[in-house]
Order: structure tokens, then sequence, then C-alpha cells
């Protein structure tokens, strides 16, 4: 079961970051040799966190493996580290993100017809909750961030 | 993620996201400027939209639009082993800034003063708790379900959030994000956090255009917004559960009793 997962998942991976690839390449001029290296590395991080949050056995979601795995590894303290920067810097991370919502537009075509039941009011609020949040958080983080002088 | 079943064999998909991808990366980002702010228009924005309009179409069947789901989630794994990877160098930068990244979580509460008068405003009912308590992402939809029921008018404001979210939240986010930056004085890095709001694509979007914006921070933005994304994914039902509902509550309540009161005034 578990192999079978790691199968498809690392077709899957392949896909998305060939796709991904191309997109870097046309839009950011990065030519695929200098860039796949680093999409291997990313593909190899997402592969060794799907694995471990399979077969542990507590409930934290793989992108948290993902992300500790990503910074672990190119910590200056990790032999090693210094190719995986250098691999992955040619990587361009909205190159990553176009085909992510690409993938979206197709999937949420389904939930149109629940958008388009939506009152005007309700657009009106979404689009206030998205700013409040938004405003909310850059405010204090400014605030912070003054008082520590980091800006 | 546990019942893929030979997806990566719907070249159907693939294809059709491989040429959605190369039209948008080819026609580049456009900017244009709206008085003082720069609005900017991503190639994931064009991606999406032709994704959506696609679905319409009968070039995407059923299968196509079902397989697509996963391709998101392995999609974010990938992005968040890129921030991943650029957290890393400047993880001591992080931790210094680490007060401000904790702190900004709070700043989610800003839907609540911003959006629940608004929606009180709007005449929205009880509605107008589910739709205003969080950004309603996945777990606040489950809490908010758990608690007042699905059909609740709770459970449907806040099911009317997290569609909109769904459909047009990177979009908005993406528009929105690089406007404020260059129309308020506050610096990008304060966006930057700002970006982390919970959701994979919303973030990216945000911090997407921030980067496009501001190319000279382009790596401070994205590991302030990974790391700010993981934050908010992490403690985000917990400031629902304790803080953000029931203040929810207690000012939906200090605001309807208000505006009955004025108008049993004007009514003597």
């Amino acid at each position: 079961m578990l192999l079978k997962n790691i199968q498809e998942w690392t077709w899957l991976l392949i896909i998305f970051g060939l796709i991904a690839a191309v997109g870097n390449w046309i839009g950011y001029s990065v030519i695929p040799s200098s860039s796949l290296p680093g999409m291997a590395v990313l593909i190899v991080i997402c592969l060794a966190g799907l694995i471990l949050q399979h077969v542990l056995p507590v409930n934290i979601p793989s992108v948290a493996y993902i992300g500790i795995i990503g910074i672990l590894v190119s910590m200056p303290v990790m032999p090693g580290s210094e190719y995986i920067v250098k691999w992955t810097e040619s990587i361009n991370i909205l190159a990553l993100a176009t085909p992510i919502l690409a993938y979206a537009g197709i999937a949420i075509g389904r939930s149109w017809t629940d958008f388009v039941k939506l009152g005007w009011r309700s657009v009106v609020v979404a689009m206030f909750v998205m700013v409040g949040t938004f405003l909310g958080s850059a405010l204090i983080a400014e605030v912070v961030l003054r008082m520590q002088k980091m800006i | 993620m546990t019942e893929l079943k030979g997806i990566w064999k719907d070249w159907r998909l693939h294809l059709l996201v491989f040429g959605i991808v190369a039209l948008s990366e080819w026609i580049g980002v456009f900017q244009f400027t709206v008085g003082p702010g720069v609005i900017l228009l991503l190639p994931m924005l064009y991606a999406m939209l032709i994704g959506l309009g696609l679905f319409f179409t009968p070039v995407i069947k059923k299968a196509q639009a079902l397989n697509a789901e996963p391709l998101i989630v392995l999609g974010v794994t990938l992005l968040i082993a890129k921030i991943g990877v650029i957290i890393g160098p400047s993880l001591s930068k992080l931790i210094e800034a680490g007060p401000a990244l904790l702190l900004q979580e709070f700043g989610n509460l800003g839907t609540i003063f911003i959006a629940l008068p608004i929606a009180v405003l709007l005449g929205l009912k009880r509605e107008s708790i589910g739709m205003t308590h969080s950004v309603a992402r996945e777990p606040n939809v489950g809490l908010i379900v758990d608690k007042y029921g699905f059909n609740s008018p709770e459970g449907r404001g806040v099911m009317a959030i997290y569609i909109f979210g769904t459909v047009f939240g990177a979009v908005f986010m993406g528009v929105i994000s690089g406007f404020l930056a260059t129309i308020t004085p506050l610096h990008p890095l304060s966006f930057a956090m700002a970006s982390g709001i919970g959701s994979g694509s919303m973030m990216a979007a945000a911090s997407g255009s921030l980067v496009a914006a501001f190319p000279a921070f382009s790596d401070d933005i994205i590991a302030f917004a990974g790391a700010s994304n993981l934050l908010s994914l992490s403690t985000g039902l917990y400031m629902s559960i304790f803080i953000g509902l029931p203040l929810t509550e207690k000012m939906y309540q200090l605001m309807t009793r208000e505006k009955s009161s004025h108008s049993v005034g004007k009514g003597a």
C-alpha cells in the first residue's frame, strides 16, 4: 500500500516538476538543465515528508514535515547544504505557484455552482474578511518589526 | 491522500495544465497603476482563470476536475519544500523576527473588526458570525459546523466565505496584496508576514505579488510568508476557539443590541 502510494506520489511530483520547470524556463529564462537538479531535490524532500507522515503514528500534516526537512537540509551547519541552496535557487517560487493554480482552476469549477448562488452581500463580506486578516496582521507585524528596528 | 490511483496517467489533464502554464508564463506579469498604487496581474492568476474557463468546455470532463484536486495538494508540498530551503539559510533572521511573527497571528482577528460591522450593516443576521470569525478555511468550517450545525445560519455563513475563498481567494489576495503594499506606508516584510493566512494558494498569490513588486526583498518575503503560513495553520484553529469565535459572538451581540435600541428610539 505504502509502496503503491510512493510510486503514485513520485510520478505526480515528477509531472508537476516538469511542468513547473518549463514554466520557469518560459517565464524566468532558467533553462531546464539548470533547474532540474533543484527540482529533483525538492521532490525528494516532498517524498521524505509524505513517507514520514505515513509511517509515523502522530497526526501531523505532511507539509509540516516537508517544511522542517527543507529547513534542516538547507541550514548552513548541514554538510552539503550549499549545493541544496545553489540548485534550488534557480527555481522561481512563482513558477511553482502557476501550475498549482492551473490545477486549482480546473478543480474549483466544481464549486462554481455554489459560488454563483452566493448573494452579493456574501461576496462583499468575504472581501472585507480577507482584507481584514491581511491588514490586521500587517499592522501588528509593522509595529513589532519597527520596535525591533528590523525595518 | 491514501486513495491516489493512477492519476498520473490522466495525460489529458497534465497536458492541459502544461499548455495553460506555458501560455500564462509566456504572457508574463502585467502591471498598471491605480492612483498611487500598483495592481499586479501574475501568470498564476491567468492560469487559474483559464483552468476555470476550460472547466465549462467539453475539454475538461468530470474525471479531470476530480483528478486535479490531489495535484493541488502535491503542488503545495513542492512549494513548501521550496520555502523550507529558503528559510534554512536565513533561519537566524527568522528567529530574530520571531516576536513579530507570533504577534501578527493576532492580526487574523482583523476579520472581526473590519468585516463584522460591514456584515451587520448589510443586514446579515447570525450568518455574520460564521462569516467573519476567521478567514474560513477548512479547520474553521469544521469548528462552526461542529458547534452550530451545517444548516444553521452560522454554518451557511462560514460556507459562503469558504466558497468565495476557494474560488477567488488566491486571485483576490494576489491583486490586493501588491496594491495595499504600494499604497500604504507599511513595509513589504510586514505584508509578507500577513500573507500567511493559512491557505497555501492564497499565501503563494499574496507573497508572489509582493515578490514581483519588491524583488530586492524576494527571499525574505518568501521566508516570512512561509513561516507565518505554517504558524497560521498550526495556531489558527485554537485562535478561533479561544479568542475569535467568543469575540465575534460578543461583538455581534453588542452591535445588534445597539442597532435594535436605536430603531426603538426612532420608533418612539
